[in-house]
């Protein structure tokens, strides 16, 4: 019997998902951070996308979010002309770093020693977290407002996209080393380090160029406009969404499409693979974040397959009797906290 | 008259559970949580599925059989009026139209406060201390 997708909803953002990120895979786990329109994001545990905690104290909408390698902090970008660095463990702020305009992305680098900014006010900045107080070093040329802005090439170089130009700077000498441009808007931006393989969208363009020289290696057309795709760690899937509402799953190596789930309600603004490749977690304009199995029917996280000879009733199975004979079972395992919480009402047509 | 292609029976793959939500009252973050017990090593395969304590699987099934009555008693009180107990002694009714996935949020018509009757409200939940309705 063929397995159908169980995509698992994330709620509790109260305003479009604008950006999400992955931790790496820490002993306890991995992590995912979403930025929302509402100005708290959120930290959630990757496999499951429990929810952890909420970074309070933005005033205004979350563009870009991201965490360490090791998920001990978190940094945003946002509306409020500020971006600040979290602990992530605890949720406290650390950091609160003013800009002049609206902040859209941040990255940490491999070390968390160095944390890159860029938004509307066209600079990029990098700041040295062991020095809160000096000023940060400051990389002009984009002629419009900077949309993400990735560390590449072992934090050597840096990668920067605005509206129609991709741009490669060395971070020695900040200058500016190569560029690309579009004659269609970027969309975002992904960089994969192993492989330095660089994911760009752009119309319903899904284009992979290679971070170093940034030469075209492929591109593939989506039935729609695309705002996010996202590389599997073993570049044998990519997934992609955008304006449809619609997930597409490519094969990276023929480019076939594989599987298209509908799902979300509103457009969607982006998608990455977990750093393990085994899900994939998409954030929306309908204000949820979605998890979605790379291998469908696969027992992972919060999906637990059951094969036919297995069925050992581990699943959560309620039993689905009636009040009176469920409200003995109740009571049986109610210890201390035996106030009823439903007194004997006749059964309510649902 | 051509039968339209059957597609193969396909069944959702089944879960143990939704992810949780905000709990709607903290930031969270708790001391307890997550950065305390360490991962056992990978996801577990199929076949060393863990045996789960009785008393567990008893508590499982008594949490699933509570949420589903608490899910059904939402739907009987879809277009129904509701009386709402609010902090502060502040008491409101209301029509119930729906919830939201984690119930943090009521959508709620013809609210009726003490400064006027609102024709369409979200009530926070973490607002409400209890509620009751006739069916």
């Amino acid at each position: 019997m063929a397995m159908r997708q169980t995509p698992l909803t994330c709620s509790g953002h109260t305003r479009p998902v604008v950006d999400l990120a992955f931790s790496g895979i820490t002993p306890y786990g991995y992590f995912l951070i979403s930025a929302c329109k509402d100005g708290k994001p959120m930290l959630r545990q990757g496999d499951t996308g429990d929810w952890i905690g909420t970074f309070l104290g933005h005033k205004g909408a979350v563009w870009g979010a991201t965490l360490n390698k090791d998920a001990t902090k978190a940094a945003t970008a946002a509306a409020d002309f500020t971006a600040k660095v979290w602990d992530a463990v605890s949720g406290d702020e650390l950091m609160t770093l003013a800009h002049k305009h609206i902040v859209k992305t941040v990255d940490f680098t491999q070390d968390s020693n160095y944390l890159l900014t860029g938004g509307q006010d066209k600079l990029l900045r990098i700041y040295d977290l062991n020095k809160p107080e000096a000023e940060p070093k400051e990389i002009s040329g984009h002629t419009s407002g900077i949309k993400k802005a990735l560390w590449c090439s072992e934090d050597k170089q840096i990668l920067s996209a605005d509206d129609k130009t991709v741009r490669l700077w060395d971070h020695a000498t900040m200058t500016e080393v190569k560029s690309l441009t579009f004659n269609m808007s970027v969309s975002s931006m992904e960089y994969i380090p192993e492989g330095e393989i660089l994911v760009i969208t752009y119309g319903r363009s899904i284009a992979f160029h290679s971070a170093v020289s940034l030469d075209p290696i492929k591109s593939f057309e989506a039935p729609a406009t695309i705002n996010s795709a996202s590389l599997h760690p073993e570049k044998e899937f990519l997934v992609a969404g955008g304006e449809d509402f619609k997930l597409y799953k490519y094969d990276y190596n023929s480019g076939e499409e594989l599987e298209s789930y509908k799902g979300h309600f509103g457009p969607i603004h982006c998608v990455r693979f977990s750093p393990d490749g085994e899900l994939y977690a998409s954030g929306s304009e309908d204000g949820t974040l979605r998890l979605w199995q790379t291998v469908v029917g696969k027992t992972y996280g919060l999906w637990k397959c059951v094969l036919p000879e297995e069925d050992s009733g581990e699943l959560a199975k309620p039993k689905i009797s009636f009040p009176e004979t469920t409200e003995e079972e109740l009571e049986e395992i109610a210890s201390e906290n035996s106030d009823s919480i439903y007194s004997s009402t006749p059964e309510v047509k649902a | 008259m051509a039968r339209t292609m059957q597609t193969p029976l396909t069944i959702p793959v089944p879960v143990l559970r939704l992810p949780r939500g905000p709990d709607g009252l903290s930031r969270g973050f708790a001391p307890d949580g997550r950065r305390a017990p360490l991962m056992p090593e990978g996801p577990e395969a199929p076949g060393s599925a863990v045996v789960r304590d009785s008393r567990e699987s008893q508590e499982q099934q008594a949490r699933a059989a509570l949420r589903e009555r608490y899910l059904r008693s939402l739907l009987a009180m879809v277009g129904h009026q509701v009386s709402f107990t609010l902090h502060e002694g502040v008491h409101v009714t209301a029509h119930f139209g729906a919830t939201d996935l984690d119930v943090a949020n009521f959508y709620v018509s013809q609210l009726q406060t003490p400064i006027g009757v609102q024709a369409e409200a979200l009530l926070r939940c973490s607002d409400i201390i209890a509620y009751s309705f006739k069916p």
